[in-house]
């Protein structure tokens, strides 16, 4: 019987490492030679530091290629062959799927995905879901926004390939989502840690269902830290009854990490589709030893229409000293991501910017330059609460100051907030560096 | 599985991409054809990805 297999792909994910590593080089420099030689970006980045796809031959090589931020990939696109620019590696009519980030950290970055991008996004999200217990007899739901964010869109085409079947809760509001997974019986979700914990009260507080009654048995986090975070995951696990998985991905890299079954404090670098580098932040040197951390730069080996070749993620991991008990041969990153090299974080699952803030306070007519934000915990739930001032003599167009706020933060940080406005000059004043971003959520 | 088995499987793998590519190249003027060979061959794509790949290691 398929189902009772442990691992989707048999071969790969028990592979020998030195074998993986020789598999690994191999499809670099396949992804390379197809970025130099299709994309005018990828080629100029790489004409520039002096290296031509015939150059890389060991790991080494590799190293000396620069990366690629996102940042740059703001400033190429928006231009022809719009909107995607100089990086896309096939022709428009290839691109059968569009997604972009948030937007939280600047301009939202364009992604290009053609149709066999979309099978391996799926096929990516295959091996996570087979690792996590999913199998044909499960029933699926997806409770969340279907929309340009790529979030569960590949769960959702992984769950229908494994041969699941998928109940999308798509517009539905929270007790309508629980209502259905009650009527239909559901026995895996997917969804970020906050509405995990968020859909668990709604059901319990509102509508008087013990979620632990339901059928749900299996939950995939994602978007958030929360399900590698012992306390949160035990959480979870409790108040559904429920197995609860994370995993880690975005829109310009792929579904590069998994937790499997074992639930062994680590996720799995998907290391067949996907070269995971740690570099350290400080001297630049690259760790390959466990127990150190340091920023990933990654591969995605596969990826074609906007190919990502050593991207600088900015996420902070480190490999884990032992092998998983699972016998996947895929090495484990200790913790999952356990944070970012620059100052963005996340908040309700969206990475937020503290700059992104200041530019709207800072653009609003009315506002004086002080601010404050504070990050905390309602509950389970993040909250976050803006401080502002009203300059002297403007206090009576407070209702117009607090709508085009609220609007402005939403487009701007795809958040909503507490705000709360105080006398001009009373919020803090700071000489030299300011303090003006707090986030509480670990000092409870 | 070992390796005598994988390079059997990929070799009906490209036996298959070769009659989809046949396919392909005949649909040019057969939108029905042309688009479902195109998504076939995407899928035989992710075939070669689990086991093609690996079966020159």
């Amino acid at each position: 019987m398929i189902s009772q297999q442990k691992y989707w792909n048999p071969v790969l994910e028990t592979l020998a490492h030195e074998k993986i590593r020789k598999l690994q080089l191999g499809k670099f420099k396949r992804i390379f030679s197809w970025a130099y030689e299709r994309s005018k970006f990828h080629r100029g980045l790489y004409e520039k530091a002096g290296i031509k796809p015939g150059d890389i031959r060991s790991f080494d090589d590799i190293r000396r290629i620069p990366t690629v931020e996102k940042s740059m990939m703001r400033g190429i696109q928006r231009k022809d062959p719009f909107p995607y620019g100089d990086a896309l590696c096939v022709p428009l009519e290839e691109v059968s799927e569009f997604r972009q980030t948030s937007g939280t950290t600047g301009q939202p970055v364009y992604q290009a995905d053609t149709w066999q991008d979309w099978e391996w996004w799926a096929e990516s999200w295959a091996y996570i879901l087979w690792a996590q217990g999913y199998r044909p007899k499960d029933r699926v739901f997806l409770p969340f926004g279907y929309n340009v964010f790529v979030a569960f869109w590949a769960g959702h085409y992984a769950a229908e390939k494994i041969g699941a079947e998928v109940v999308p809760g798509g517009v539905l509001d929270t007790q309508a989502r629980i209502l259905k997974i009650q009527e239909l019986q559901c026995t895996a979700m997917m969804a970020t840690p906050t509405y995990v914990l968020g859909m668990a009260d709604t059901a319990k507080n509102k509508m008087g269902i013990d979620p632990r009654s339901l059928a749900i048995r299996k939950i995939t986090c994602a978007g958030e830290p929360g399900a590698s975070i012992p306390t949160t995951k035990k959480r979870m696990e409790e108040a559904w009854g429920a197995k609860v998985y994370d995993h880690a991905g975005a829109t310009e890299i792929g579904a590069w990490c998994f937790e499997c079954e074992a639930q062994s404090g680590g996720l799995h670098v998907n290391e067949a589709f996907f070269l995971v580098e740690i570099q350290d932040t400080e001297t630049g040197e690259y760790i390959e030893e466990p127990g150190r951390r340091g920023k990933m730069i990654i591969t995605a080996l596969d990826r074609q229409a906007q190919p990502c070749v050593r991207f600088d993620s900015k996420d902070i991991i480190e490999w884990a000293p032992e092998p998983c008990p699972c016998g996947r041969s895929f090495r484990l990153i200790k913790g999952g991501v356990v944070g970012r090299a620059d100052d963005i974080t996340k908040v309700k699952g969206v990475l937020l910017a503290p700059s992104a803030i200041e530019e709207v306070v800072r653009g609003l007519d009315g506002l004086a330059d002080e601010f404050e934000v504070i990050v905390d915990k309602e509950g389970d739930i993040d909250r976050i609460t803006l401080k502002i001032e009203i300059l002297k003599g403007r206090e009576g167009e407070r209702k117009r100051i607090e709508a085009q706020l609220k609007d402005q933060l939403r487009l701007k940080t795809n958040l909503g907030y507490n705000l709360e406005f105080h006398d001009y000059g009373t919020l803090p004043r700071y000489d030299v560096k300011a303090k003006r971003f707090k986030d509480l959520r670990g000092k409870h | 599985m070992n390796a005598k088995d994988l390079k059997e499987l990929d070799s009906k793998i490209q036996s298959m991409k070769k009659t989809a590519e046949e396919l392909k190249q005949m649909g040019e003027d057969f939108p029905a054809l042309y688009r479902n060979v195109s998504r076939l061959l995407a899928s035989i794509k992710m075939l070669e990805l689990n086991i093609s790949d690996v079966a020159g290691v």
